[in-house]
This record gives C-alpha cells, sequence and structure tokens, in this order.
C-alpha cells in the first residue's frame, strides 16, 4: 500500500502545479468557462490516476523486460543477431506507436495523397529500426556518441538544405511521436540493461544514454530522405478558428472512450509479443515473475487509458482556449509569460520525464538527483514554448532561424560538457515531446496561431515539437557544464 | 572493550541522504549509500504484484559511543518505533583505516538478539532465498544489485568486459530462528554446490525498528 501511496503522491505533485496555474489564469487573467473547467479538473484526476498507475506498471513490467532484453542481447555475442533483432525490434515498436499514425494521417493529407499513410508509417519504422540497431553497436563497441551524433545530425542538416520547410517541421515531429509513451521507457532500459552488465561503472554510466537519440534521429531522417526522393506540392492550408463544444460536460470523455482504449492496447501490443516470444525460447521465468511482468503491462494499459482520456478530453480543449484568448490580449508580453511557466508546469506531468529522471538516479547511485535534471529540462522547453510563441507573433521569424543555431550550440556544448550528459542531454531531447506536450501545449499554441491569423497549419503546428526536443538538449548539456565546474563529474 | 562498530541503516528511497546528514551531526565522519529493493509482506501488495519496495542502506563505521547516539537520534527523528519506517543494526568491526578523529572508546559488552544474514547469490535468484527465508521464519529481507565474480576471469562481449551480476540478499533475524533460515536458503538454492552462491553471517550488537 506504501508503495501506492508513494507513487500517488509523487505524481499529484508534479500534477497539481499545473492545475494551480491554470486556475491562477482562470481567476486573474483569461476567465475559463464553467464547462471547460470542470472538464479540466476531471481531466486532471484522471491524469493523477492513470500516471500513478503507469508508472507502476513501467516499474515492475517495462523497465524490467527492456534490461533483460538488452543482457540477452549481449550475452548472444554475435553481432548478426544484435543487428537483426535491433532491426526488429525498433520496427514493431515503432510501427504500433498510436502517435505515429495518426502523423502518418495528417501527412497523407496534405501531400494530397501523394504520400499514403501506410508508407510513411513504414519508411519511418525502417528509419527507427536501422538506427536503434546502430544505437546497439556504438554500446556493444563502445563508439563514441559524440562523434555518432555529430555525423548523424550533419547529415540531417545537409538533408534540411534540400528539404521544404513543411517536410522539416514534419520530420522533427516524427522523431518526437515516435518515441512515445512506451517506446521510450522500454528503449531506454534496454541501453542500461546492457551497461549493468559492464565491468567498468563509469562507462556503463555514460552508455545507458544516447539509445533515445539515437533512434529518434532515424525518424527524422527517413521522413527527409523520403521528401527528397518523392516530393509533393503542399499548398500552405490556413487554420481555422476551432471551435470548442460547451454543452455537455462528459461529452468528450466518451467520445475519447474508444480512441484511449485502442490507442493504449496498441501501444502495448508489440511488448507483450516480445516478452512472450522471448520467455518461451529464452527467458523461461518462474510463474511469479512472468506474473509480475504481465500484471505490469496490464497497469500500464489501464494507466495510460486514464491518462490519455484526461489529457485529450479534459486538458486539449483548455489549452486551446487560452491560446486563442491569450494571443488576442494587447500586452503581448502576458502569453509570452503564461507560454514559459506553461513550458515547465506542464513537462512534469510528462510520463516518459519521470521513467528518465528515474533511470538517470538509479544508473548514478543517486549522485545526480533527478530535481536537478528536472529543473534544466522543464526551463528548456519553458524557453522553447515562448519561442514557438514569438514565432507566432513575429511573422519574419522562421523555424530554422532557431533550429540551426540551436543544433549547434547543442553539438558544440558537446565538447564541453560530461559524456554522461551528452547522453541524457539527447535522450531528454526525445522524451520530453510526449503525450502532454504534444496536446496540451500543442493545443494551446494551435489556438494562439489560429486567433493571430495568418498562420500555417502545418509549419506553424509542428514547428513547436520541433523546438521542445532541441531546447533540453542545451539546457542540460549547460547543467553539464556547471557540474563539470563544481568537480562532481569527470 | 575496544571496538568501532558499523553501522547499517534500512530506509526508505530518498532517505539515505537525510539519514546521512543526520549522521553527520552525530559525529558520524561519513558513510556510503546504496539502493536496494526491500520486501512487502502485505497480501493485496502480493496480490497485485507490488513487491518491490524501493529502499537506500546506508552504511557507515564509527565508535560505540557515537554509534550509540546515532542510533538512537537517528530510530527517533525517523519513527523507526513504528513499523516500515526503517530498520537500523549495527556490527562489530576490529579495524577502521581511512578514517580521521575516529578514537576508540570504553565500552562494556552488548548483545543483541539477532543476526545478520548475507548470501550472495547470482543476479535472479533473490526472490528464491526470501522465499525460502521466510519459510524459515524470517520477515523480509533486503536486495542488494550486485557484481562480481570468483576466480573465473571476466568475459568479453563485443568489446564489454563483463562480470557476472550478483544479488546479496540480507536478512536480519533473531537467533534462535536464523539456523533454520539458514538451512532453508541453503537447501532451496543448493549452496554447497559450488557456483551457487555464498551465505555468510554477522553478530548483530543492537537494532532497531524490528517487531516480533
Amino acid at each position: 500500500m506504501h508503495l501506492i501511496l508513494h507513487k500517488l503522491k509523487e505524481v499529484a505533485c508534479s500534477v497539481v502545479p499545473i492545475v494551480l496555474f491554470v486556475l491562477c489564469i482562470h481567476f486573474f487573467t483569461v476567465e475559463i468557462p464553467s464547462t471547460l473547467l470542470i472538464r479540466f479538473l476531471i481531466g486532471a484526476a484522471f491524469i493523477i490516476l492513470g500516471l500513478t498507475v503507469f508508472l507502476l506498471g513501467v516499474d515492475i513490467g517495462v523497465v524490467p523486460l527492456g534490461n533483460m532484453t538488452g543482457k540477452l542481447l549481449a550475452r548472444s555475442n554475435k553481432l548478426i543477431i544484435v543487428l537483426l533483432s535491433g532491426v526488429l525490434l525498433g520496427f514493431f515498436i515503432s510501427i504500433a506507436e498510436p502517435g505515429l499514425m495518426v502523423l502518418s494521417n495528417q501527412i497523407a493529407i496534405v501531400s494530397n495523397g501523394a504520400l499514403p499513410s501506410m508508407l510513411i508509417l513504414i519508411v519511418v519504422s525502417i528509419g527507427l529500426a536501422i538506427l536503434l540497431a546502430v544505437g546497439f553497436i556504438r554500446i556493444f563497441y563502445r563508439l563514441s556518441l559524440s562523434k555518432i551524433l555529430i555525423v548523424l545530425y550533419g547529415i540531417i542538416v545537409c538533408l534540411s538544405f534540400f528539404s521544404s520547410s513543411h517536410m522539416l517541421a514534419i520530420a522533427f515531429d516524427a522523431s518526437g511521436s515516435t518515441t512515445g509513451i512506451l517506446a521510450v521507457p522500454f528503449i531506454l532500459s534496454l541501453a542500461t540493461g546492457i551497461s549493468q552488465l559492464r565491468k567498468d561503472s563509469k562507462s556503463s554510466e555514460m552508455d545507458s544514454f544516447g539509445l533515445v537519440a539515437i533512434a529518434s534521429t532515424g525518424a527524422i531522417l527517413s521522413v527527409l530522405i523520403m521528401g527528397i526522393v518523392s516530393p509533393f506540392t503542399y499548398e500552405s492550408q490556413m487554420m481555422q478558428l476551432t471551435s470548442i463544444d460547451m454543452e455537455f460536460v462528459l461529452l468528450p470523455f466518451i467520445n475519447e472512450l474508444s480512441n484511449s482504449v485502442s490507442d493504449s492496447l496498441l501501444a502495448i501490443l508489440p511488448l507483450s509479443v516480445i516478452f512472450l516470444i522471448l520467455q518461451k525460447f529464452f527467458f523461461r521465468l518462474k510463474h511469479r515473475q512472468v506474473r509480475k511482468y504481465l500484471t505490469g503491462f496490464i497497469y500500464a494499459v489501464l494507466g495510460l487509458f486514464l491518462f490519455l482520456m484526461g489529457v485529450n478530453a479534459g486538458f486539449m480543449d483548455v489549452g486551446l482556449y487560452f491560446g486563442q484568448q491569450l494571443v488576442t490580449l494587447d500586452n503581448q508580453w502576458i502569453i509570452l509569460w503564461i507560454a514559459f511557466v506553461l513550458g515547465v508546469l506542464t513537462i512534469l506531468a510528462e510520463p516518459s520525464v519521470h521513467v528518465l529522471t528515474a533511470q538517470i538516479e538509479e544508473v548514478t547511485s543517486g549522485s545526480i538527483r533527478r530535481v536537478i535534471i528536472l529543473i534544466a529540462l522543464a526551463l528548456g522547453v519553458g524557453i522553447a514554448i515562448v519561442f514557438a510563441i514569438l514565432r507566432i507573433l513575429i511573422e519574419p521569424l522562421q523555424l530554422w532561424h532557431f533550429l540551426l543555431p540551436g543544433y549547434i550550440m547543442c553539438l558544440l556544448l558537446m565538447k564541453f560538457t560530461p559524456k554522461l550528459f551528452v547522453g541524457i542531454a539527447f535522450d531528454a531531447g526525445g522524451v520530453a515531446t510526449g503525450p502532454m506536450t504534444a496536446t496540451f501545449i500543442f493545443a494551446f499554441v494551435q489556438g494562439a496561431a489560429q486567433a493571430y491569423g495568418n498562420a500555417d497549419m502545418l509549419v506553424d503546428g509542428f514547428g513547436m515539437i520541433a523546438l521542445v526536443a532541441m531546447m533540453p538538449i542545451i539546457t542540460i548539456e549547460l547543467l553539464g557544464v556547471l557540474y563539470k565546474g563544481k568537480g562532481d563529474v569527470k | 572493550m575496544n571496538c568501532f562498530e558499523i553501522i547499517t541503516f534500512i530506509v526508505g528511497e530518498n532517505q539515505g541522504s537525510k539519514v546521512l546528514q543526520k549522521a553527520k551531526k552525530c559525529g558520524v565522519n561519513g558513510g556510503t549509500v546504496i539502493k536496494a529493493v526491500g520486501t512487502v509482506s502485505d497480501h493485496l501488495c502480493q496480490f497485485l504484484s507490488l513487491y518491490d519496495e524501493r529502499k537506500e542502506v546506508v552504511i557507515m563505521a564509527c565508535n560505540t559511543q557515537v554509534a550509540k547516539l546515532t542510533m538512537n537520534t537517528l530510530s527517533q527523528a525517523f519513527k523507526f518505533h513504528k513499523p516500515n519506517h526503517g530498520i537500523a543494526f549495527s556490527v562489530l568491526a576490529c579495524q577502521l583505516i581511512g578514517f580521521e578523529n575516529c578514537h576508540t572508546v570504553e565500552s562494556e559488552e552488548e548483545k543483541s538478539m539477532y543476526h545478520a544474514i548475507y548470501t550472495i547469490v547470482n543476479r535472479g535468484n533473490a526472490e528464491d532465498v526470501i522465499e525460502a527465508a521466510k519459510a524459515g521464519g524470517s520477515k523480509g529481507g533486503t536486495i542488494l544489485n550486485a557484481r562480481g565474480s570468483g576466480i573465473s576471469e571476466t568475459m568479453r562481449l563485443f568489446q564489454l568486459e563483463v562480470e557476472p551480476e550478483k544479488e546479496v540478499v540480507l536478512i536480519l533475524s533473531k537467533k534462535d530462528t536464523s539456523n533454520k533460515i539458514i538451512e532453508n536458503i541453503r537447501s532451496a538454492l543448493k549452496i554447497d554446490e559450488p557456483g551457487n552462491g555464498i551465505i555468510f553471517v554477522q553478530d548483530v550488537v543492537r537494532v532497531e525498528g524490528i517487531y516480533e
């Protein structure tokens, strides 16, 4: 019981701040209609409950499975097995990712069917799969993470010169959505599983991170290449003001029901199949442990379902409403400040962030405290949202005006920050773009773009995800520089 | 008797650093925090498969006088008298090296009724150890992840040097039940065959936070 209460308290501490902040805005700046407010509060309760159950499930089911799978791969001691299983694992995890399905449908629509959604799904999954295998090789052959990242991002920069701005936006969003809510904990724990075997614990710390970072570049690369190989003409579509349904308080929850059920079941499917196959042929665990993992999966599905319900039905409309209302205020400083605080607080409620910070504490035996990483991560996301809003307010500002210098900074800082932090930083970039950011904040930015007018649906909508994926890398690398200054980490 | 003591605190997640801070105020020089997993005996939690509770183990060394003070102060501060708030015990050590300002003091010999049983087994077997110990009358145990190897060489997988993974199980038991627990673990895990693990037992000087 103690365990559940402890988790509940931890989750409540990370969700309550955002609720209080929204209430503050409600009382002092923009009044929210009562239907929306009630939905928001119900949604918050769903999120707290769902996140608690989900994280319990990740703890006892998903993370141990990832650890064991990683060790199994290492023990095989055969390159071909590692490569094949890396590709297979990556492909299955990615192809069943609900976020990626939504994205591929959107691309199919904006390309007027020139790029069918099934093609996109497969291309992105292959990209992720190949890069996941590359990530494995990097750990097994102890290649330097910084060098691999420089090469990968170098290729991305080269490709982006040949790509249109909408393709660029889609590509970065693809990387955000493939590293989804269950894939991230699994990939993270694969890496730590392999690294735990190492004799040298200092380098084992470093190898625990970076796999998510490498895998997520796979999605960017594959989308960019696809856009260059089969270019399509995209007519800029103006955004319409999304109207918010205000009639019945509970209506969106009922509408969301089937979506959330199928999304959460779909997300756990590949992991369950992987577990059952490996259990049958390799693990041969005892009954008690099998039961534990399977219960863990059930918790994960249940928690995910509640969480998605809360976010989609409760939070999204409030985000949209805020965006629409705040951007029309005369004093534009207000929306920038609110955007910053919203970014900082929302990231605290992001499921994968909990998993990443727990992993960091675990791997470093608690010498890097999770609070410190959280602060850096939250500041990064806060700044990213401010940039996203600025880009809407100031028209000449383009996405690459932020992305190019930003990524150059990421790569330069790698020279000055401890190696451990390079891995953590780039992983955090993938982790930050989870379901909370992709719905609540996304709706907020979209609402602002709609109400301000002259905003393009694709470029303005998706660009924000790319910013959220980039800024935490910079802030966490800066944190690493500070750590190095204090001499705590070599 | 001139002696030093090694005190071990087993507390909840993220409390290790607090223990260390408070202990320093009592005169302890420093300590080591290890992440561990404890067992839960609650039936509902067993049913829900939530039986692994994260713990932190803090190990500190000091002389008997400081040890007594630290254990008393901390067991009050962390409410060890309530169930599930933590356990502390100390064992004797004959030498401390690398410590400044740690002088021995004269003290009368104490005897508690407890043994600390350490079982080191290959990764994955710790739960069997705990099960066997429970059958022998133990209330639970704490699992520490570790790695190490005997005289056999380290393996090499790809470019990685790998050592076999181990788990250390720490069980506190009354002296009259400890024999049965040890025998149970010994037979359940076939400890007598080479490569299956080792058991060692320490005499505990003093405990806080255990209930019968």
